[in-house]
């Protein structure tokens, strides 16, 4: 007898079927992982689970007790949980108040209990991580670590049906790891949970039962035994005809570990040490977190930046995009040095930044595919105040055409495209101008497998027109399957310059912790 | 026996204080915001002080808090507002309805003092609702919402009392007025707002109406009904409209339906002064009070400082306009 039922949910958005008819069962003590390419329609899935989302039809119910739909708090009450990928934090209260947020622990008369919350918080938030400081706003966390509160949040209401979307886009592999302990040690309790995400490692590790969506329908459902049957849950996931043009993904290719190919999809024409230097750094210094970072750029390269959350990697590509003040050190462009005063100095000069978060730094989400890859050039026309209809057209034609942007409009709102297209407008976007370096902050996070290797070949385009790429990625395979070179961070350091033979799983790992010097 | 007496001395805390420069650390952290509008009040109040030399005086403090105490609990009702992520123009003329109440009401119907302030009280608790259900139940937009409910406020109070003059019951006026030793009663419906505030933060309804200014969103996918959170921060609002309006009635003893109107505009100024983020969430209730106490003695100071009566209303935005500009730089901390 499963623990969470729901049979039948139809969701509608306008005239989008997102969910046609999905029936879904958790048992207690039991992970269930939930698959599909982006937009196949797992996050309206979980968040209809959740009681976030109303569903057009459908029955949902716990323990066979119907659960009205649509009303977070009844879902709550009666046990169900969910972690959203985008963290839905108070960004003004402080750590510890935003893990008990809704839930708060209280004495009579509906004090807080201070004392008892920040404990049973920080024990929440140090088995996910060791290290935090309970009282900073959750505002100023990274990424990263307002996605481990919201774990840590969902966590602490103890309840019968854990949801995770997405939990693990952001983290980096030590994170990983002590969230897949924590939902062991759950389900060994009897909770029942549902696992999102891109990655088949995590899911193959964790996961007693995949389901796969397509395009909102249910496409296939199967028991995980050992070892989870990869081809048949890819070929579900892509609806078997569009799963990847050469019959294998790149999921698929990168946890065969050796995958030359992608990289040889990419750079065609692989630059070697007779390249010009793009671009160098020597010595950069920027507060606690870049303490003397060198490397060298080479015209046409892809660069991978490898590192542990918060050591550095963020804050390297922001500084060379212009963002961060430096303290101290020396960037030459092209051989001449460069004073980095302002992103739009740097911009002019041909270096870009693809922002991590595209949602908020990346795009305007409302506006048009259009208006998003036009205000960059329209930012810098000459005469501002005359925008040319005609030239802007060209422009979007020309990004559409080049990056393959999947868009049955150019007037459509970028909301409505899916996350890696979405990418793609960010990227299309520095298109009107010569590119030197294109700078890549986690660029396929919260991307499924297809449309990341579509965002990858966009960038191997570009590299083989000549610019060069700094791409960081908490993902360290997919840098050793993409990247031509690979620089590890540790401590706000490069502490490791890997190529050829030496850019293996093995010596990335290590140097990620330190322990080696290249 | 000796162990266990020591354990019932000091109680277990996560973080023992230890000195007074952690003391000091930790109060200053958790209203950072506030120290623009601190820095503010002491430079104008060393003016005050410079230009006014009794201004230490028992008397003069004493007529000082009576002018500051309304300002200061309608800056409170504002900030109530502002932290939870919206706005209240209405608070003026609200202001003016409760007082055309306590001034109108006993000659018309006769009510002793008790039953007419019983009388506003309600009224101020039923505007408290009407805004609160608009912006939170009805989701309008809180600028315009509150802009029309203070027309109406103002249409009330405008037919209540068509003429300047009534007479507030007196014996508020003399309460007012009194001094027990050097403690003047006028502090005490000032001190009962900050209590009942101070309260509050250590209560859940306080908390989530910090949380919902900060990201209603995120308060109502954790389960919060955000509408209800909206609602009672407005009630709790005007109750301290309320309060401020029972001040200036007090003392003014008669009522006025356009004696309200320029507090709406001020509490709101105040508010910024003293560093709440007009996005809601961020801010403390010191910082509003900084800003208060700096309005009214910048209007203090204009007059000891003998400016011509024409020039006093161009010094004072000016004045308001430097308070602002240092709030802006205070708030720019290095990341």
């Amino acid at each position: 007898m499963p623990l969470l039922t729901a049979t039948g949910i139809t969701r509608r958005y306008g005239g989008v079927v997102a969910l046609d008819n999905v029936s879904i069962e958790v048992n207690a003590g039991e992970v269930l992982g939930l698959l599909g390419a982006n937009g196949s329609g797992k996050s309206t899935l979980s968040s209809i689970l959740a009681g976030d989302n109303r569903p057009d039809a459908g029955t949902l119910s716990l323990d066979a007790h119907r659960l009205p739909p649509g009303e977070p708090r009844a879902a709550r009450a009666a046990g169900i949980a969910i972690a959203h990928q985008h963290p839905g934090l108070a960004p003004d209260l402080p750590v510890w108040e935003n893990v008990f947020l809704g839930a708060e622990m209280c004495r009579r008369g509906r004090f807080l209990n201070r004392t008892a919350a920040r404990r049973r918080a920080a024990q929440l938030l140090s088995s996910l991580r060791a290290g935090w400081n309970l009282d900073l706003p959750a505002g100023q966390l990274s990424v990263a670590d307002q996605q481990l509160v919201e774990i840590a949040k969902a966590l602490a209401l103890e309840p019968r049906v854990l949801i995770f979307d997405e939990p693990t886009a952001a983290l980096a592999a030590a994170e990983v790891d002590s969230l897949m302990r924590v939902i062991r040690a759950l389900a060994a309790r009897g909770t029942a949970i549902v696992f999102i995400s891109h990655r088949m490692a995590e899911i193959q590790a964790l996961c007693d039962r995949v389901m796969v969506l397509c395009n909102g329908r249910h496409a296939g459902e199967l028991l995980v035994q050992g070892k989870l049957d990869e081809a048949r849950v890819l070929a579900w996931m892509g609806g078997a005809a569009d799963v990847d043009m050469h019959g294998e993904s790149a999921a698929a290719r990168r946890h065969s570990q050796h995958s030359p190919r992608m990289s040889a999809v990419i750079t065609a024409s692989a630059p070697n040490d007779i390249s010009p230097i793009a671009l160098s750094a020597r010595g950069l210094r920027a507060g606690a977190r870049l303490r003397g970072v060198e490397f060298e750029l080479r015209q046409g390269e892809i660069l991978g930046v490898a590192g542990l959350q918060g050591h550095g990697q963020e804050e390297l590509l922001d500084a060379l995009a212009g963002y961060r003040k430096l303290d101290d050190g020396e960037i030459t462009l092209d051989g001449a040095p460069i004073a980095v005063r302002s992103p739009r100095q740097m911009i002019d000069a041909g270096v870009c930044l693809v922002p991590n978060d595209r949602h908020r730094q990346g795009l305007w989400l409302d506006h048009s595919v259009e208006f998003n890859l036009a205000q960059v050039a329209a930012n810098f026309q000459r005469e501002p105040w005359r925008l040319r209809s005609a030239s802007i057209r060209q422009l979007v034609d020309f990004a559409v055409k080049r990056l393959r942007i999947k868009t049955s409009d150019a007037r459509q709102p970028v909301r409505a495209l899916s996350g890696g297209n979405q990418q793609k407008v960010v990227i299309g976007r520095w298109l009107d101008r010569r590119i030197k370096v294109l700078l890549l902050s986690d660029p396929t996070k919260g991307v499924d497998v297809i449309a990341r290797k579509e965002i990858y070949e966009a960038i191997g385009a570009l590299t083989e027109a000549g610019a060069a790429a700094i791409v960081y990625a908490s993902d360290t395979d997919e840098l050793l399957a993409v990247c031509d070179r690979l620089i590890v961070m540790y401590e706000g350091r490069v502490v490791a310059q890997l190529e050829g033979p030496d850019m293996n799983e093995a010596r990335v790992t290590s140097a990620l912790f330190g322990r080696s010097a290249a | 026996m000796k162990a266990g007496l020591t354990e019932r001395l000091q109680p277990a805390r996560e973080q023992p204080v230890h000195s007074l420069r952690q003391c000091i650390h930790a109060i200053t952290s958790r209203n950072s915001s506030a120290l623009p509008g601190v820095a503010m009040l002491l430079i104008v109040l060393a003016c005050n002080a410079f230009l006014q030399p009794d201004f230490f005086s028992a008397d003069s403090l004493s007529s000082n808090l009576q002018n500051a105490a309304p300002v200061i609990l309608v800056c409170m009702a504002q900030a109530v507002i502002v932290l939870l992520g919206e706005l209240d123009l209405s608070v003026g003329s609200g202001i003016s309805l409760i007082n055309c109440v306590l001034a109108a009401v006993p000659s018309l119907t006769g009510w002793g003092t008790a039953a007419t302030c019983v009388a506003a009280l309600v009224i101020a608790v039923a505007a408290g609702v009407c805004n609160g259900l608009l912006v939170g139940y009805l989701r309008q937009s809180a600028l315009i919402a509150t802009f029309a409910t203070g027309a109406i406020w103002f249409g009330g109070a405008l037919l209540l009392m068509p003429q300047p003059g009534g007479a507030v019951p007196e014996i508020l006026g003399e309460w007012f007025a009194m001094r027990v030793g050097v403690f003047p009663l006028a502090a005490i419906p000032v001190l009962a707002a900050c209590a009942l505030w101070a309260l509050l933060q250590r209560h859940r309804f306080g908390r989530r109406l910090i949380a919902t200014g900060s990201s209603a969103d995120a308060v109502f996918k954790s389960g919060v009904d955000t509408r209800l959170v909206k609602l009672l921060g407005y009630v709790l609002a005007w109750l301290f409209v309320f309060g401020a309006a029972l001040c200036i009635s007090a003392q003014t003893s008669s009522g006025d339906a356009r004696l309200g109107l320029p507090y709406t505009l001020n509490s709101v100024a105040a508010v910024v002064i003293g560093g709440i983020s007009l996005a809601g969430g961020r801010g403390s209730m010191l910082g509003a009070i900084c800003g208060a106490l700096v309005l009214v003695l910048i209007g203090n100071v204009v007059y000891f400082a003998g400016i011509p009566s024409n020039y006093q209303e161009v010094f004072k935005g000016a004045v308001i306009l430097l308070a602002l500009g240092c709030t802006f730089i205070g708030a720019r901390k290095p990341a």
